[in-house]
């Protein structure tokens, strides 16, 4: 039986192409530490925004593999060295995709711990099993040669580039795009027209997914509407 | 007389007048004086194995091209666009020594690739007689917290051949690159040109004997940034501090891939039984490592599971210390057919790459520790780690995420246990501790750190600004 050819879907161009990016980081020694929850609060009002982005941003980036039961550095050590369970779930619950500045993002970690403190005063002096040492991390933008212009394209580099360059597009993004959204969406939605896409990516949950699975249903995502459309 | 004893110092004693050494694996002697069988087959199978009896020459340094593979080719790429500003740009680096060590295997991995990169690194090594490295083995050991007695003399004689060998180099480079204590001084080389001037520690500065580090500390603020490999081995400074972790090369004997043949047959060498669960703790014989706590962690874990124990390291040769310590080790071990004991010698890295890659369980039980590449090297092989919460392991060993972290004998145990018997909890942890290492511990990441820092010090790159 002959069959007959579909006739291809129209390809959609993009006006501007999308450039894949990438971060280099250097991480710096502050020179605050912690060594009871006081002390880290009192830190965390004054460190510089570098540190809240490194523990909270980057670390995720650092620990792009671990599925669950890591969120940022503050919730890691309330629970292994402070051995403060309670502290330890809210400072996890903090999804840094809310944020779009680490400002308000220090705001509300210090809120979350300065609540705690009030509430269990005795577990402010309480020494640590080990300092908290602050950190910070000077980054570097690094271009790759990935160049999407239409979808399919932009499925091929998605399979090609770093974990580093898909967090430098659709988590920190946000910090540069002051929107809750990322490099990814606003692209597929003001070159493409792909608000639904867009709108899925943004549904992705970083926190219970690797990075590598991040990119595995963003690339899932975009073949399900290249064959719907065709 | 103990024929086990007899024995060990027979070896010990064997190996220390030979001028070349010779040492071969030294494993718990027959016990019962070699009267009774063995109760297990392996046992009787043991044998010496074919280690080679002087150290075999260094394999050629990979290329950057041999890590694609590893890490990947966007990783390579980005390494090839950082170092592209810094072409043309010279660095030097100067440390103690050129051979032995582990800032000296790092080097010899490190320069090869940053030429590859075309950023061209001379190396030097300073030069001294025999009382400025008794000068510098005290300093080493105080600025690690022990007790010693600052004189002029000592000062001046630290100072006097950091002269000497500032006199006899040239510093006409871009970037300078100072490892550890030793060659501080040269420093004083800084008025003479307009390079950058880093000075990479690489021991734990956490509690320094006052004195020296008083003396030392004013040279360390003439650098234009410092670089630790923990946080908590830093120092308050003025310059800029970076952190490095120290890190392994996946493609050096020591943790390359090996052939399956190639692991059964050091395992059948030395009388394993890769039928039952292994549990390895690869260290020196040093107390500090507390081999006689992992025999005992272990003794109580096979209370509930069978498991054979591997002890393998080396120290017990040139090290009078090593040799009492690992008479303790067989001691502890009593008739225990299933505990085995290894001292290798230092070109074992196969060997020891082989042994780890068998184990089921890998155990770092250190009371006290600088970074513990033992365990980045287990983690990089997937293998569930044990490790005690001291030195650089937390920074690897993320509790149940990567590995576990003890605190005591007891802890030991009862992970062993629980990894032995929930193997799935096990390979996933595995697998977190291999991604942990390709993503911080390896040789390629501090490539990149040093690009980074040499672009940051030039002035060449514009910070992102992500806040």
């Amino acid at each position: 039986m002959a069959t007959a050819l579909l006739p291809a879907p129209p390809v959609r161009w993009a006006r501007s192409p999308f450039y894949f990016n990438s971060a280099a980081h250097l991480l710096r020694i502050e020179r605050e530490k912690a060594t009871t929850l006081g002390e880290l609060l009192a830190a965390l009002r004054s460190v510089p925004s570098e540190s809240i982005f490194q523990h909270t941003f980057r670390t995720l980036q650092e620990h792009h593999f671990i599925r669950e039961g890591f969120s940022n550095d503050y919730a890691h050590w309330a629970f292994a060295a402070c051995n403060e369970v309670g502290l330890a779930e809210r400072l996890a619950s903090v999804d840094v995709r809310e944020f779009t500045s680490v400002e308000t993002l220090r705001e509300r970690i210090v809120q979350i711990v300065q609540d705690y403190l009030e509430r269990n005063p005795r577990a402010t002096d309480r020494a640590a099993t080990e300092p908290f040492y602050f950190c910070a991390s000077d980054a570097v933008v690094v271009p790759t040669p990935f160049v999407a212009r239409n979808l399919v394209e932009f499925r091929d580099c998605l399979n090609q580039v770093s974990i580093h360059c898909i967090h430098y597009h659709f988590i920190e993004a946000r910090l540069r795009l002051k929107l809750n959204s990322n490099d990814f969406s606003v692209w597929l939605e003001s070159e493409l027209d792909m608000g639904r896409i867009a709108d899925q990516f943004n549904r992705i949950d970083i926190y219970t997914s690797t990075l590598q699975d991040v990119r595995r249903i963003m690339v899932r995502v975009i073949e399900r509407a290249l064959h719907s459309q065709a | 007389m103990d024929p086990r004893k007899d024995q060990a110092e027979k070896s010990v004693a064997e190996q220390r007048r030979s001028e070349v050494i010779t040492e071969q694996p030294v494993e718990a002697p027959p016990r019962n004086g070699g009267s009774e069988a063995p109760a297990a087959p392996f046992r009787e199978r043991r044998k010496r194995p074919r280690i080679s009896e002087t150290p075999p020459a260094a394999p050629p340094p990979p290329k950057l091209d041999d890590y694609e593979p590893i890490i990947g080719k966007p990783e390579l790429d980005e390494l090839r666009f950082l170092a592209r500003p810094l072409r043309g740009k010279t660095v030097k680096m100067v440390n103690s020594t050129s051979l032995g060590g582990g800032v000296a295997e790092m080097l010899n991995r490190l320069i090869p690739l940053l030429g590859e990169l075309e950023v061209v690194t001379r190396w030097d090594v300073i030069t001294g007689g025999n009382d400025f490295f008794e000068v510098t083995k005290a300093f080493h050991n105080a600025l690690h917290g022990g007790e010693y007695v600052l004189t002029k003399e000592a000062r001046d004689i630290f100072l006097m051949y950091n002269e000497q060998n500032r006199q006899r180099m040239q510093f006409t480079e871009d970037l300078f690159v100072i490892h550890d204590p030793q060659p501080l001084g040269l420093i004083r080389s800084r008025e003479r040109n307009r390079g950058k001037w880093m000075w990479r520690c690489h021991i734990d500065l956490s509690n320094p004997h006052p004195d020296v580090w008083g003396f030392l500390r004013p040279m360390v603020e003439e650098y234009d940034a410092t670089v630790f490999s923990s946080p908590a081995f830093s120092r308050q400074l003025l310059a800029p501090q970076y952190l490095f972790f120290p890190c392994i090369d996946p493609l050096s004997e020591k943790n390359k891939e090996l052939d399956a043949s190639y692991i059964q047959k050091v395992c059948d060498d030395f009388g394993i039984d890769r039928s039952r669960p292994i549990v390895t703790q690869i260290s020196r014989f040093d107390r500090l490592k507390d081999p006689v706590g992992v025999i005992q962690a272990y003794k109580l874990a096979k209370k509930y599971v069978d498991c054979q124990l591997v002890l393998a390291g080396g120290g017990a040769t040139d090290d009078p210390e090593g040799a009492i310590v690992l008479q303790e080790v067989m001691d502890a071990a009593g008739e225990d057919p299933d505990v085995i004991i290894l001292n290798l010698p230092p070109w074992s890295a196969l060997e020891i790459n082989a042994l780890q890659r068998a184990s089921t369980v890998v155990v770092q039980k250190s009371l006290k520790e600088g970074f513990g590449l033992t365990v980045t090297e287990a983690l990089w092989k997937g293998k569930p780690t044990i490790a005690g919460a001291v030195g650089g392991i937390p920074t690897q060993v993320i509790h149940k995420l990567t590995g576990v972290l003890v605190h005591s004998i007891e802890g030991c145990a009862y992970q062993i246990r629980y990894l032995l018997t929930h193997p799935e909890f096990a390979e996933q942890m595995g697998k977190n501790g291999r991604e942990h290492v390709k993503e911080n511990f390896l040789m390629t990441s501090n490539v990149k750190r040093w690009l980074l820092l040499f672009q940051i010090l030039l002035g060449m790159v514009k910070k992102e600004k992500t806040t």
